[in-house]
């Protein structure tokens, strides 16, 4: 179940399979249909295709700027929310309610009302920036301002769980480490330096890994609010990949596409799951 | 003394202050773009399109009504309906959070207690099908349920939003387990009680948060899914909510307002379930972590 995508998608990077060539294909397990896909007599043509493309390089940049602008800002803002949650508030458990609306919506629908918010004439963003003495920005109508606009709206639908995922891990720090602490003379920063920091440390590594690799392969708000654009501005591996396999049916690139986008997620991914011993076997 | 304690309860003070308002504007953020998805499904012949001209700033339904809401109870698709939606998603919803929370605690159980040949793989094999874009992945899972002759049954949606769950909850499983020390497995099993019920008697009840973890996620996985039901089941009849939703979308800008409500209607059990397990949330999703 696992597996079984992973191989099918390696091995359609090798052929010329698109649409006029899959219907044969739903026989999986009989004998292979010819006329089903032919494997590229040079079997590299696809990946030569696509990285020799020249927005490939655009795309390449926009996917990783995409990523750290996404996940630095979400988890900093999700950790900054629970140290704030986690410190003596009142009423913590309604702004809890109130934090988490952005995760509890389909994201879709929201990504629409973030893209009627963006509207230059009729937009909300504008008329507020207009309120405050500040001219209409043109939101999604330049490559900055629309790279801004996607991670903004990205970020919002972003930090809620961050924020959760954080909360959980400062709240499981025994309270008398800091007793401990305190009767020591350790105050603020020498706490957080030794005490909080190492204890959550593991859940920043869980929470950067997995929201580096949800963030890069994340494909709605890149594709309801701008659809990629204006040009490729804002495309990026995923958007791609979705626009080679249903706007043009080709399913040998969108697998290219993808297979380049796991690998690139795949080479930091490993070596960053063994640096940290996140899959190391557990229990004392 | 005094003066020094003076300033330093008004430095708390400050802080108080400062903390309330950073938290009413993070909260404010928050809520302001549902505000006009509420607005819209309780107000007559308003579009998303166009905010700021249909309500101002603060986003308050200017002619209020219930229309939206009944609309989506009358319409009719050929065959299906508001009741079989929802039937049709609740369905699907409790089988893969039932079949999820039955594959992750074996899972974590394994990856925590035992040790085998393969181990550090087949845990990092969990965290691969997150690195292959969604969208891709599709494509193949069709053809292997076409090839089973499961599209258009619940099974086509329903294996792989139990399988997809996966990748977040054995961390959050195995995490779970290595928290409990070892001592309480051993000094059980002096007791004489065997594996299963050191398992199901011990490990499961102080590992509860988590496996409520763990079930949020699943549902959170299945009941928002728009990609992978839009290509399993075309049958009318096996519709889900999301699909009736975008059923809406795709039809007519005139009905921005049904598509409001329903909107609204799928988010109130996702409220519902996040209420009832807020307390075990909380801690339950990095219960262990701390050990590593």
């Amino acid at each position: 179940m696992v597996l079984y995508p992973f191989a099918f998608n390696f091995f359609i990077t090798f052929t010329n399979m698109n649409l006029y060539h899959i219907h044969p294909c739903a026989q999986l397990f009989g004998p292979v249909t010819p006329s089903c896909y032919t494997i590229n007599q040079d079997l590299l043509k696809n990946f030569w295709f696509v990285i020799t493309d020249p927005s490939f390089v655009q795309i390449l940049q926009n996917s990783l700027v995409w990523t750290f602008s996404n996940v630095i800002p979400t988890v900093g803002l999700g950790l900054i929310l629970a140290f704030v949650l986690n410190s003596k508030v009142r009423g913590k458990t309604i702004y809890r309610l109130f934090l988490i609306v952005p995760w509890a919506m389909p994201s879709f629908i929201t990504l629409l009302v973030w893209k009627g918010m963006y509207n230059y004439q009729y937009g909300i963003i504008n008329a507020l920036l207009n309120e405050v003495g500040i001219p209409s920005v043109n939101w999604l109508g330049s490559c900055f301002n629309a790279f801004a606009a996607i991670v903004i709206a990205n970020i919002w639908l972003g930090y809620p769980f961050m924020m959760i995922i954080f909360s959980g891990a400062l709240q499981s720090i025994p309270q008398e480490l800091y007793e401990a602490a305190s009767i020591d003379g350790a105050t603020g920063f020498t706490r957080m330096r030794h005490i909080t920091i190492p204890l959550i440390k593991p859940t920043i590594i869980i929470a950067l890994l997995l929201g580096s690799i949800w963030t890069f392969n994340n494909f709605n708000s890149a594709y309801l609010i701008t659809n990629g654009g204006p040009g490729i501005c804002t495309t990026i591996f995923i958007t791609q990949a979705y626009n080679q396999a249903f706007s043009y049916f080709s399913f040998a690139i969108a697998g290219t596409y993808a297979f380049i986008a796991f690998v690139i997620l795949f080479v930091p991914g490993f070596f960053w799951t063994r640096y940290t011993g996140l899959t190391r076997g557990g229990g004392q | 003394m005094n003066r020094t304690r003076s300033r330093r309860s008004a430095k708390k003070m400050g802080a108080s202050v400062l903390k309330h308002v950073f938290l009413i504007i993070m909260a404010l953020i928050s809520v302001y773009p549902v505000l006009w998805v509420i607005a819209i499904a309780f107000s007559a012949g308003e579009s998303l399109g166009s905010p700021v001209l249909a309500f101002g700033l603060i986003p308050i339904p200017s002619s209020f009504t219930l229309d939206h809401f009944s609309s989506i109870l009358s319409v009719q698709v050929v065959g299906s309906g508001f009741p079989v939606w929802v039937k049709n998603s609740a369905l699907i919803t409790i089988s893969s959070v039932i079949g999820a929370v039955a594959l992750t605690l074996p899972a974590g159980y394994a990856f925590s207690r035992r040790r085998f040949r393969g181990q550090e793989a087949s845990m990092f094999s969990f965290l691969l099908p997150t690195m292959f874009p969604g969208v891709v992945t599709i494509i193949p899972q069709f053809l292997v349920f076409s090839t089973l002759g499961l599209v258009n049954t619940y099974y086509a949606v329903i294996i792989p939003y139990m399988v997809g769950s996966l990748s977040l909850s054995v961390f959050i499983m195995k995490s779970a387990f290595d928290s409990i020390p070892r001592e309480i497995d051993e000094a059980a099993m002096l007791d004489g009680a065997g594996e299963f019920r050191i398992f199901s008697r011990m490990l499961l009840p102080l590992t509860l948060p988590s496996v409520a973890t763990v079930a949020l996620w699943a549902f959170m996985g299945s009941w928002l899914d728009w990609a992978l039901a839009h290509v399993m089941l075309e049958n009318n009849a096996l519709w889900t909510l999301p699909l009736a939703l975008y059923a809406f979308l795709q039809s007519n800008y005139s009905y921005y307002g049904s598509f409001s409500a329903l909107a609204l209607v799928m988010a109130v059990p996702v409220f519902v379930v996040f209420v009832v397990f807020q307390k075990y949330l909380v801690t339950g999703l990095t219960a262990g972590s701390v050990k590593g």
